[in-house]
């Protein structure tokens, strides 16, 4: 195999209102002639800007910097005015985005958006560029072409979208398609499709391809030879046997070691320590943990979720005489049913539209369900509109969103037990210490506010907020979902030892299987709305029953190696 | 796309009830009529004849059903100043007001909106600079400032162009225009730009902001990922993306640029509908405001529907939606 | 004049909430960076003192009427009056001195601008976040009567709502508010039904913490950045619409020295070459009303997260 693609040094800086960032820092590798290479990081490592660099589209303020050198077959690119790098761009390098909502414009018909891709390479008729769109909708396995290219990408799935975008990518048969984090935000069934095909379409029309992903083991299935970024530097290169097989540098290791499905269920994770956390202080507090096990603490009951446009009164109106559409609803949660033993952790999995989030929303008691009941200990979570008690909190996804921030970390974590009388205005600090201390985040910085914190700390100071409620049942909505493998693991972790020193009863939300299989005693799997499955977890994972269970564990990416 | 023209077409009626309503109540509440159409040293019969002739002397509500009623038949009443029916007092006026208008949003639209697409599109280049500090000035200068200004420039200190009135005007459909003349254009060019320059700006400032959001979307990225040459990008993507606002934009300006007429009229003497409002509220002429303030809220309301359903067409996912 | 017209264009944008204490040095750095955006402050404050301490600088006092020579009236920038006085921008038709009438008209502009745009945003503040926060029919309603009242360009509203009440500062006062209180309230509500989807209330909600704090710790509080720039934006378009409005003879009673009403007093004599008692009012109008507006658009550009680099 001849190298296609030669990295040479390759720095690219961005000028910021805080000086100089060294978002790519003197990175050197080659691409070779019809392989996949995988460009593998965390946020921040600087492995989308590598991608930008290569095709030449970084920001204004961004700049690859003298000294570099990326040669494609031979030819320097680094230095070529705008016109020369315009001409490659689509016809030797070709780029694919991560989210298929975005890449495609909302107005503009699939095949006028195809034909202008052709177009900005070569000259074509009418005629000659609908039969080409045809053919590459075709390519991509997209049913009915014929049909589907004088759609608008509305009409389309987030999974058809990214079809489409790698259906472009590839009109011009190109030498190298950069592909950054092209399944990421696809759900894991379409995401083993897309990767299957890509490897397919990849051999069938001899292209290069670099994969950049943060997931190991998507890229560990689709490519030959991976390099590991981190801080602008790749800190290791080689097949992926090489690299993932036997890790030589520490930082790859501790991703792998942060990996849930590689450690046994329940166990801790030896996650790659990127941000400093002091120890978990949790003595005082083990002793208000409750004991019983009840075999139904939580019970979900026929809980059903409609939720409708809102049409108003002429709506209706137009409804009644025929003349509208049928309203447009949304059943979001079809009679749900399950319950969780106090001190259990239920998982609850599903695809995206599955449902879950709004379960889940409506065990915490921000939403009303349109028809069933939700009662902890008891006790019914809603009656009417309003909420009742502080029995069960809430942690949610984004850790950036979740927190207010205008409010200090104090403030956030102390609004709760102050407004419903769990502490004082006097006790409040200590209180708030008190819990800050048991996630492990230096109450010394409680009065700072949230935008000076990493995701993860904020994650920590959420389940703070979350546990100084003294709930009795927490819900986390996709808690570790947003935040890079190594701190993902440090969260994983406090859960864990959370549960065993407070004996928590936790309904663990997630799309990620392998967290599931890590953390949670009991599965129940929801797809479009219904629940399809419950099992333990062993059970579930090594006897499936239902053939939904069946092919989402199928499709889950494993690290090949 | 039925049920929505129809739910628009609906809400639209409801607006104008209650626009009717508020300007009746609005109007007919505050100030006497009867102290504008009868002279103070009246005999009490006769104030009492004219209070009757008016139907002043009924209650509030009724007054309202007769005002609805005889509004529907296109029937305004007569104007208390000009003595003559407002309906034919209005559509004197209007063929002057629409005209202004017209051109002045037409010239708005042609000059503001490619240079608020350049500025956009190239925020840091000098003459980007310059057009946005330009477009700051021509929104901060008070129309009728910048109208005494043109009058003092043109009309006084260089006598090239007329300071006021409509010039001669040629006949379309039996309505008398100023632009189908030389000596019209001659009294419009003023006017125009005098209404024209605050609308100008404010195209350009939209059409720049629209075009530097759209420039940072993915799809833009995509598309010169594909190398699709800038200028394509930029007469397909953008003009695109960002003409779905400026429709909107349009619609409402050309609205607001009717009211607007108001000032420059007064200035240049244009015998317009916005001179016909300064006099009738001047002179608590009833009839004349409340017609003058439900035919603009007419024209609004056809406005925004025209709008919508504008919007509608070009957005696909609108259009799309009942499919 | 209907620059209220602008808070489209900021409407349109999605502000992010920016975090506050070490925030507020970082904003101010980028913002001096700008020298047009920060000539443009320095402008405003040199404006908003001079407008204070009108009194202890102006060479004399409008509102006396016997210090106001009748012979001296309408005479030419430099003029040095009978009584000794110099005056340097010359004077009116009542004989006042241009310079003093334009400072108080400044004092007169500043001063409606202001307790106009104070009365809009908070009665917008207060009617967009709780329509955002209580959704349903209550939403619905009011914000369908702010669509309907935005329909119509605030100078026309203001117009018949001056003429209705009479002149008067009050009643001024009044119609600018009855023009503006709309683009509070649309802006307002747009912010904090955004942020009202955010986690943060959500998990607020879930706590729960009452409606009353979600909305008055919570929620307005990161409504504010758009409110603050509209507000710019709508101080400018009322010292704007209040001289339209005094030039139309529906604003301020003539013995107000204020600007439009000095421009309208020039009107007159402007066809006589006296170009002086209209010019120069209504180049003050327009300094101070483009320095606001320069110093609204810098804002602007810093809070929209999109344009951020």
């Amino acid at each position: 195999m001849t190298e296609l693609l030669k990295v040479e040094n390759l720095r690219t800086y961005f000028e910021t209102e805080r000086g100089t960032v060294k978002s790519v820092d003197g990175i050197s590798f080659e691409v070779r002639k019809g392989e996949i290479f995988g460009l593998v990081g965390e946020s921040g490592s600087g492995k989308s800007i590598t991608g930008f660099s290569l095709i030449g589209l970084l920001d204004a303020n961004g700049k690859v910097q003298p000294g570099s050198s990326i040669k494609l077959a031979g030819r320097e690119i680094v230095g070529l005015p705008d016109q020369e790098l315009r001409r490659i761009r689509g016809r030797e390098i070709a780029m694919v985005f991560q989210d298929p909502m975005m890449t495609l414009n909302p107005v503009l018909k699939i095949v006028d958006q195809i034909a202008m891709a052709i177009r900005a390479h070569e000259k074509a008729s009418d005629q000659e560029v609908r039969r080409r769109a045809v053919e590459a909708l075709a390519r991509v396995r997209i049913v009915e072409p014929e049909k589907k290219i004088d759609q608008y990408p509305h009409q389309f799935s987030g999974g058809m979208r990214q079809r489409v975008a790698i259906a472009i990518a590839l009109l011009h048969k190109p030498k190298l398609v950069i592909a950054d984090e092209p399944t990421t935000a696809l759900d894991v069934s379409v995401q083993a499709d897309i990767l299957k095909e890509m490897k397919a379409l990849v051999a069938e029309l001899g292209v290069s391809m670099i994969w950049i992903s943060h997931d190991l083991a998507t890229v560990s299935q689709i490519s030959q030879r991976i390099a590991v970024m981190r801080r602008g530097e790749i800190v290791e290169t080689g097949t992926v046997a090489e690299v993932l097989g036997q890790p030589q540098h520490p930082y790859t290791q501790g991703l792998l070691d942060a990996l849930p499905s590689r450690a046994r269920p329940g166990e801790l994770l030896a996650s790659a320590t990127t941000e400093s956390s002091g120890p978990i202080v949790l003595d005082d507090l083990a002793k208000t943990a409750p004991k019983a096990a009840d075999g139904a603490f939580v019970q979900v009951d026929d809980v059903d979720m409609v939720f409708e446009r809102a049409v108003g009164r002429v709506g209706r109106f137009t409804q009644k005489f025929g003349i509208g559409q049928p309203s447009h609803a949304v059943h979001a949660v079809k009679g749900a049913k399950l319950t969780i033993a106090q001190g259990e952790v239920l998982g609850l999995v599903g695809e995206s539209g599955s449902g879950k989030s709004t379960l889940g929303r409506i065990i915490c008691g921000i939403y009303t369900p349109t028809a069933g009941n939700v009662t902890v200990g008891g006790r019914k979570v809603r009656e009417g509109q309003r909420k009742l008690g502080t029995g069960v909190q809430m942690i949610f996804q984004d850790p950036y969103a979740s927190l207010d921030p205008r409010r200090t970390i104090f403030q956030s974590v102390a609004d709760g037990p102050l407004a419903h009388g769990l502490t004082t205005r006097r006790d409040a600090r200590a209180y708030v210490n008190r819990w800050l201390k048991a996630v492990a985040f230096d109450p010394a910085l409680a009065d700072r506010y949230p935008h000076q914190f990493s995701g993860g700390q904020r994650q920590r100071i959420a389940i703070a907020r979350a546990l100084a409620m003294q709930p009795e049942l927490i819900v986390c909505d996709e808690p570790v979902a947003s935040l890079d493998v190594s701190i993902q693991a440090q969260v994983i972790n406090l859960l864990i030892e959370l549960r065993r020193t407070l004996n928590l009863t936790l309904l663990f939300i997630s799309h990620d299987l392998s967290v599931v299989r890590h953390l949670c005693d009991r599965v129940v799997v929801m797809h479009h709305g219904k629940i399809v499955e419950e099992a333990n977890v062993a059970q579930l994972f090594e006897a499936p029953q239902q053939p939904y269970t069946k092919m989402l564990l199928d499709a889950v990416p494993k690290l090949a190696v | 796309m039925t049920s929505f023209v129809f739910k628009r077409l609906s809400q639209a009626v409801i607006v104008l009830i209650v626009m009717s309503i508020l300007v009746f109540t609005g109007v007919y509440v505050i100030g006497n009529p009867v102290d504008v159409l009868i002279s103070p040293d009246a005999t009490q019969a006769i104030r009492e004849q004219v209070i009757a002739e008016y139907g002043l002397d009924q209650p509030l509500w009724k007054q309202y059903l007769d005002f609805v009623g005889s509004m529907s038949t296109g029937d305004f009443g007569r104007s208390f100043v000009f003595n003559m029916p407002v309906g034919e007092l209005i559509s004197q006026r209007l063929p002057a007001t629409l005209e202004l208008a017209v051109i002045a949003v037409l010239l708005a639209s042609l000059i503001g909106v490619p240079l608020g697409i350049y500025a956009g599109y190239r925020p840091n280049s000098l003459a980007s600079r310059i057009i946005m500090a330009g477009s700051i000035l021509g929104f901060s200068v008070p129309t009728f400032w910048i109208g005494l200004m043109l009058i003092m420039l043109f009309a006084v200190q260089f006598g090239v162009l007329p300071a006021g009135g409509r010039g001669q005007t040629a006949s379309l459909f039996g309505i008398p225009f100023s632009f189908l003349t030389l000596d019209g254009w001659k009294h419009l060019l003023l006017p125009v730009l005098n209404l024209s320059l605050f609308k100008m700006s404010m195209m350009c400032r939209l059409a720049a902001a629209g075009t530097r959001e759209v420039m940072t979307t993915d799809a833009i990225k995509f598309a010169r990922a594909a190398g699709i040459p800038e200028r394509t990008i930029l007469r397909k993507h953008v003009l695109k993306l960002i003409s779905i606002p400026l429709v909107t934009v349009f619609g409402l300006e050309l609205g607001s640029t009717l009211a607007f007429a108001l000032v420059t009229e007064t200035i240049f003497n244009w015998p317009g509908l916005g001179k016909l409002i300064i006099d009738s509220i001047a002179s608590l002429d009833r009839p004349v405001m409340v017609a003058y303030l439900m035919m603009v809220s007419v024209l609004f309301v056809v406005i925004n529907l025209s709008v919508d359903l504008a919007y509608a067409a070009l957005d696909p996912r609108l259009r799309l939606k009942g499919r | 004049m209907g620059d209220a017209d602008m808070s489209d264009v900021i409407i349109k944008d999605n502000f992010e909430s920016a975090p506050p204490a070490s925030a507020w040095r970082d904003f101010w750095r980028v913002f001096f960076r700008n020298k047009v955006a920060t000539i443009a402050l320095g402008v405003v404050l040199v404006i908003v003192l001079v407008a204070i301490f009108a009194p202890f600088i102006t060479p004399q006092d409008p509102y006396d009427l016997r210090s106001l020579v009748l012979r001296d009236a309408r005479r030419p920038p430099g003029f040095v009056g009978a009584n000794g006085m110099h005056y340097l921008l010359g004077t009116d038709s009542q004989g006042r001195d241009l310079l003093s009438a334009i400072i108080y008209g400044l004092r007169i502009s500043l001063e409606m601008g202001l307790i106009a745009g104070a009365v809009a945003f908070t009665i917008g503040a207060i009617v967009g976040c709780f329509a955002a926060y209580a959704g349903g029919r209550f939403e619905t309603f009011i914000m369908r009567l702010v669509d309907v009242q935005l329909s119509f360009p605030a100078i026309l509203l203001a117009f018949v709502v001056a003429a209705l009440l009479g002149q008067g500062k009050g009643q001024l006062i009044l119609a600018l508010v009855f023009a503006q209180y709309a683009y509070f309230v649309r802006t307002a509500h747009g912010a904090a039904s955004a942020e009202r989807q955010k986690d943060y209330v959500q998990a607020a909600l879930s706590i729960p913490m009452s409606g009353w704090f979600v909305i008055t710790r919570h929620i307005l509080p990161n409504s504010l950045p758009p409110l603050i720039v509209v507000a710019t934006v709508q101080v400018a378009a009322a010292i704007s619409l209040e001289a339209t409005l005094s030039f139309l003879g529906v604003g301020l009673p003539p013995t107000e020295p204020s600007l439009g009403m000095l421009i309208s007093n020039g009107f007159q004599y402007l066809l006589s070459g006296r170009y002086w008692i209209s010019i120069y009012p209504g180049v003050a109008l327009i300094i101070l009303i483009m320095a606001i507006n320069l110093v609204g658009d810098q804002v602007r550009d810093q809070l929209n997260p999109r344009l951020r680099k």
